[in-house]
């Protein structure tokens, strides 16, 4: 039986009369990597500080690890590392200290050979003062602070902003790292490649709402397809204008065509017209995500 | 808890000595001047003018007079400025400054961060007194030989920690505002208000009998600056006013901050109830 480790339900959020996030409805299960996918606004950081019990819903509800977020939110906080998206810290402090104090906070003496390890891959100097450090060098100890005492769950709020494209690899692989230890993630982020990269599945946020969850790769899939027909003679303009179908190229010798249905009128429509190949292109879940929000 | 109290106490340090040392000068400067003065002050009358009186300064023809008129009477002003600053900073500031969100998604109540962050002020503006008192008793014990009068150095250090529970109920008020409403300015503001019209409120009663009715709420009313009070000390009755009030402030604050969003900048109205 699998166990979900974060679950909400009719969860709705309001600042004032701003609409935070409406009827939310998600799972996460145990050693999940889920991607939280939206654009600034959506509402994918409204979630998570309700997860955390930063600000309360308005209505619905929260669990982690089965625990209401509300009521029983400091024992389930015990078992979270958290990266918020806006990372503030204490200035004055150096790094290691300000890792002793949360580890303190937090009544922990944590694993200290693991954050070692963890700071040397993201080649981070923890000696010195947090505010000589730059907006990347931050964000690392939030990634070391989220990270270094193993937590079961992991929620992490576009962990990669402000890092070079090396240290977002480190920080890839240390989420890949806790899903193989069977940890879970909860993983926002706004860049599509790396929630491709990562993540078992995806939720797209729009306007507040949760449009859809599915496994990354069925969400590619069912989505739409996107063929290139190559043809010895060229089939007039108007050959594929068929229901769900959408020609987006073409040249000489072939046409590209968006099929969100009717796959079996494109085959036959193009097999009399001599056919000499077909090519199947990837479909990123960048366009997938543009097509929800385009309306498309 | 006493590590968040530790942390806490960490962050006020420099706060704490430079306060300290600051309120000290003031002390040292005030009362280590009395001897070129003293003999023009014996003279001075101030006769029925209430305008002094509502200044808090009843007499200044004697040692103790001077001290409570001036240093007893204003040091906790000055560091009311402290308490305003340290109280509203503390929730509202942090929260501002967006460092409190880290702080309360670890695995710690709630209450217990605001109990935390009151007791650390409590102790600080403790400290910084005794940093006073210890400067007070100092400048006094090298002038005593010029003075005469029945003051002790003890009763010079004592004068300073009788100051807490009225710079402490300052400092809740200012608490409590950050815990309520959205932001740090807002609250400073509000505790600043509250203050200045306390301290006002509390002049103008001295002045106008009609006014008496509103002494029992203006906490001024429980800082006594006669004379006296410097062999005397403090009536037991108003420290425990002071404090018993400080103790509301507090649990006031943690009930505000228990149904605080915290990042949002929302005034209460605008929030969400908690379950």
């Amino acid at each position: 039986m699998t166990e979900n480790v974060i679950e909400t339900k009719g969860l709705t959020v309001y600042y004032g009369r701003q609409r935070g996030i409406l009827n939310v409805d998600l799972t996460v299960q145990k050693g999940e990597v889920y991607g939280f996918l939206g654009p600034n606004g959506a509402g994918k950081t409204t979630t998570q500080r309700v997860l955390l019990d930063v600000i309360r819903p308005v209505s619905g509800q929260a669990w982690l690890f089965g625990l209401d977020c509300q009521k029983e939110g400091v024992t389930a906080r015990q078992r979270v590392g958290y990266l918020p998206g806006e990372l503030n810290l204490y200035e004055n402090m150096k790094a290691y200290q300000f890792f002793d104090t949360v580890e303190a906070m937090r009544g922990k003496n944590g694993d200290k050979s693991y954050r070692e390890a963890i700071c040397q891959r993201l080649n981070l100097d923890t000696g010195r003062k947090i505010r000589e450090y730059s907006r990347g060098n931050k964000q690392k100890v939030g990634v070391v602070v989220a990270f270094m005492n193993k937590p079961n769950l992991l929620i992490l709020d576009e962990p990669t902003s402000g890092l070079d494209p090396l240290v977002q690899q480190t920080v890839l692989e240390l989420v890949r790292e806790a899903k193989a230890d069977g940890r879970t993630v909860f993983f926002s982020s706004h860049i599509l490649s790396e929630v491709q990269e990562v993540c078992d599945r995806v939720g797209i946020i729009r306007d507040g709402q949760l449009v859809a969850t599915e496994r990354v790769e069925t969400l590619i899939k069912q989505q739409f397809k996107r063929l290139r027909l190559s043809f010895a003679t060229l089939p007039p303009a108007d050959a594929f204008a068929l229901d769900g179908v959408t020609e987006t190229a073409r040249d000489e010798q072939s046409v590209t065509l968006e099929i969100r249905e009717n796959l079996n009128g494109v085959l036959r429509t193009a097999v009399t017209y001599h056919v000499l190949d077909i090519d199947t292109i990837p479909v990123t879940l960048e366009e997938v995500f543009l097509a929800y929000y385009g309306g498309k | 808890m006493l590590r968040l109290l530790w942390q806490e106490l960490q962050f006020r340090r420099n706060g704490i000595i430079g306060w300290g040392i600051g309120i000290s000068f003031y002390a040292v400067l005030y009362v280590g001047l009395y001897p070129s003065f003293g003999d023009q002050l014996a003279l001075f009358d101030m006769g029925e003018m209430a305008f002094y009186e509502a200044l808090g300064i009843t007499d200044m023809t004697s040692f103790a007079g001077y001290v409570a008129s001036t240093y007893v009477n204003l040091a906790p002003i000055l560091l009311s400025i402290y308490a305003i600053l340290s109280g509203s900073g503390t929730l509202a500031g942090e929260e501002d400054e967006g460092k409190l969100e880290l702080m309360v998604t670890l695995p710690i109540p709630r209450w217990q961060i605001v109990t935390a962050k009151a007791l650390a002020t409590a102790v600080a503006l403790f400290l910084i007194l005794t940093i006073v008192g210890l400067a007070a008793a100092g400048i006094f014990s090298a002038i005593a030989s010029q003075v005469e009068t029945p003051v002790t150095a003890v009763d010079m250090f004592l004068s300073a920690l009788y100051m807490w529970p009225l710079v402490m109920v300052v400092a809740m008020i200012s608490l409590l505002m950050g815990a309520y409403l959205p932001n740090r300015r807002t609250a400073a503001l509000a505790a600043t208000v509250i203050f200045v019209g306390n301290y006002f409120g509390n002049s103008l009663a001295n002045m106008y009998n009609a006014l008496d009715a509103i002494k029992p709420l203006l906490i001024f009313t429980y800082y006594d600056n006669a004379p006296a009070v410097l062999t005397e000390g403090q009536a037991i009755a108003d420290i425990a006013v002071l404090v018993g009030i400080s103790l509301v402030l507090i649990l006031l604050a943690v009930w505000a901050f228990q149904r605080r969003n915290i990042t949002v900048g929302a005034w209460p109205w605008q929030r969400a109830k908690v379950v």
